[in-house]
């Protein structure tokens, strides 16, 4: 009963986008698209509103269905009535995908999900932070009944109770409407957000930049082992990195249909659930206003800067009042946040501290994709995956269109700016860095991974066209240099 | 892509060969048959100590002790003994009880897997 309900909250979802980007009941790019974001969106809102429910009511199923029930037939309802109007998001123009990219697209994918199966059948707890904070939050939701507020105990401050409670809130309420405990939710969870984002990813890259850049896009990341193990692992870095990636996405298509504020709105709220799941989330907050702030100010202009603004304030304000509700009313202190003003002056001026971040951050970069699997250290790729993109923008280049500089900017600069913030995070705050960087790092690059792809292949050329274009420049390059040497031979 | 398939093919090889050679790890499932029925009847308002006779530089220490948490939800669980009721968590096939004795505990109940729960004598 427990995947019903979460299948409901999807349904849900997938309705409310359906009436804010009608489409066609067909299988389409623009459907994938809406139903990949719509996905994590209805999620997000049912976690939300079962938060609300518990903070006003209490744990009383007598009000946490009804509110549930109205929202998913509201939106179900909205979505089916939703008439297909305003664009069509399809296929960029550009050359047919060659057979093998379509093949090893599809291998990656079917390599992916038997992954994810592989791991899900083994451990279907997941892994350390999954019992230790997330799926331990949501047990203490679902069985402490009127006590539900222990899940934010001081008690357990090594269980992190200050983390925003998407995940915890939805597992439990999946578990209460189905009155029942079972593993299947937290998977199915974990299922969603890992391949809804490749859904995202292979769709936004598809609109913009056409079917061979998504296809190997979208490889790349199904491709990325240590993202299908995290999401496997249940941790909140997958939904985060989706929420992010879906956030930058609907600016993008935002930047293509600039007179329609309703991809803002959407940004907006996917950017709020990124606050909602995890604390690197309140920081995304920040970033991708700036990010957008001065994307649009050097490419575009202040009017449609402001009107964004106010159409990702709209978007935003649901998810960030109930995180900020959460925060300021329930959550203990950070144990990050609450370092004294002494210590992050002190940990400022310390040279070795930059260094052993400035390394980690180098490294990080340089072997992302590592794992350990059952203790062992494994490499993510045969061959550094930032060396094969490293060749990969070698041979085809970057060629960034007039109409997507404004999209690449906006995704460039928050990916970047999420990079700093995390680097100046490990400067400042914890007092054992090196521990901080070994446990966390490779997952603060996982929740920049899709996003950084999507920057990275709007940027790039597509292959058939970067040789086309090579090889007519050698045309070029062999007729000029005809003449001159024919004028050189009758000299 | 051929690079990425490649690997991923790869790598799922050797998760494969490490889930059937696996042995070790945190199974949660085998961590929590331990508690037997001490599971049932857990009440939000309930909170226990926890010791154990685990070296505290091991780090299944600490992994064995958020799982005792995860396991006993809803009731709270601390690293002190100093609640009235204490779980302790014994891997010795004949578990040292005077080390228990000299922290005041006395164990009322033995739940046949190493775990024990004992009554804190200097609460009164």
């Amino acid at each position: 009963m427990s995947l019903l309900y979460l299948a409901l909250f999807c349904l849900a979802g997938i309705g409310l986008v359906r009436f804010l980007l009608p489409f066609e009941l067909k299988p389409s790019l623009h459907a994938a698209l809406a139903v990949s974001v719509g996905a994590g969106a209805g999620l997000g809102i049912a976690s939300s509103l079962y938060f609300l429910c518990l903070t006003l009511a209490g744990p009383k199923l007598a009000v946490i269905f009804p509110v549930e029930g109205v929202f998913v037939a509201g939106a179900i309802a909205l979505g089916w009535v939703a008439k297909p109007k305003g664009p069509d998001l399809r296929w960029a123009d550009g050359p047919a995908a060659p057979w093998f990219l379509t093949a090893l697209a599809g291998a990656a994918a079917v390599l992916g999900l038997v992954f994810f199966v592989m791991h899900s059948a083994n451990k279907p707890h997941g892994e350390w932070d999954a019992w230790s904070i997330w799926n331990l939050h949501a047990r203490f939701l679902y069985r402490s009944g009127d006590l539900w507020k222990n899940a934010f105990s001081p008690q357990i401050s090594w269980s992190h109770p200050d983390y925003p409670v998407l995940i915890p809130g939805l597992i439990s309420l999946a578990w209460s409407l189905a009155r029942g405990e079972t593993t299947l939710a937290p998977i199915v969870v974990a299922f969603v957000y890992t391949f809804a984002s490749a859904g995202v990813l292979i769709a936004i890259v598809g609109v913009l930049r056409g079917r061979t850049q998504a296809l190997v896009a979208g490889a790349l990341l199904l491709g990325t082992v240590e993202f299908v193990q995290i999401g496997a692992m249940q941790y909140a870095d997958v939904p985060l990195s989706f929420y992010i990636l879906a956030t930058v996405a609907m600016l993008c298509l935002q930047d293509r249909f600039p007179d329609d504020p309703r991809y803002t709105l959407l940004a907006g709220l996917s950017a709020g659930f990124a606050a909602w799941t995890k604390n690197e989330g309140l920081m995304f907050v920040v970033v991708v206003i700036v990010a957008r702030a001065i994307a649009l100010l050097r490419f575009g202009s202040m009017p449609r800067l402001l009107k964004q603004l106010g159409a990702m304030a709209a978007g935003l304000a649901f998810p960030l009042a109930i995180t900020a509700y959460f925060k300021l009313r329930f959550a203990p202190p950070n144990d990050l946040t609450s370092t004294r003003p002494v210590d992050i002056i002190a940990h400022a001026s310390d040279f070795g501290r930059w260094v052993t971040v400035l390394q980690s951050f180098g490294k990080e970069a340089l072997f992302f994709g590592q794992m350990a699997v059952e203790g062992e250290l494994v490499r993510g790729f045969l061959i550094p995956i930032s060396l094969v993109l490293l060749l990969y923008w070698f041979l085809v280049r970057f060629r960034v269109e007039e109409q997507n500089r404004s999209a690449v900017a906006t995704v460039a600069i928050a990916v970047g700016l999420m990079l700093a913030g995390d680097f100046a995070v490990y400067v400042l705050l914890p007092n054992d860095v090196n521990w901080q960087l070994t446990t966390s790092l490779d997952r603060i690059f996982l929740q920049l991974w899709p996003a950084g792809l999507l920057a990275f292949f709007l940027a790039t050329d597509a292959p058939q066209l970067a040789v086309k274009r090579a090889a007519e420049k050698s045309k070029q390059a062999r007729q000029s240099a005809k003449p001159q040497r024919r004028a050189a031979e009758t000299r | 892509m051929g690079v990425t398939v490649a690997s991923i093919f790869w790598i799922l090889l050797d998760v494969a060969g490490a889930y059937t050679r696996s042995s070790t790890g945190y199974g949660v499932e085998k961590f929590e048959s331990r508690f037997g029925d001490l599971r049932n009847g857990l009440t939000p308002q309930m909170t226990f100590g926890y010791v154990s006779d685990n070296r505290p530089d091991d780090p299944s220490d600490q992994a064995e002790f958020y799982l005792t948490q995860y396991t006993l939800v809803p009731a709270l669980v601390t690293t002190s003994a100093a609640p009235a009721g204490v779980i302790a968590n014994m891997h010795a096939a004949t578990p040292d009880m005077n080390a228990l004795r000299a922290r005041n505990l006395v164990c009322f109940r033995n739940f046949g897997n190493g775990i024990f729960l004992c009554r804190n004598m200097s609460v009164r």
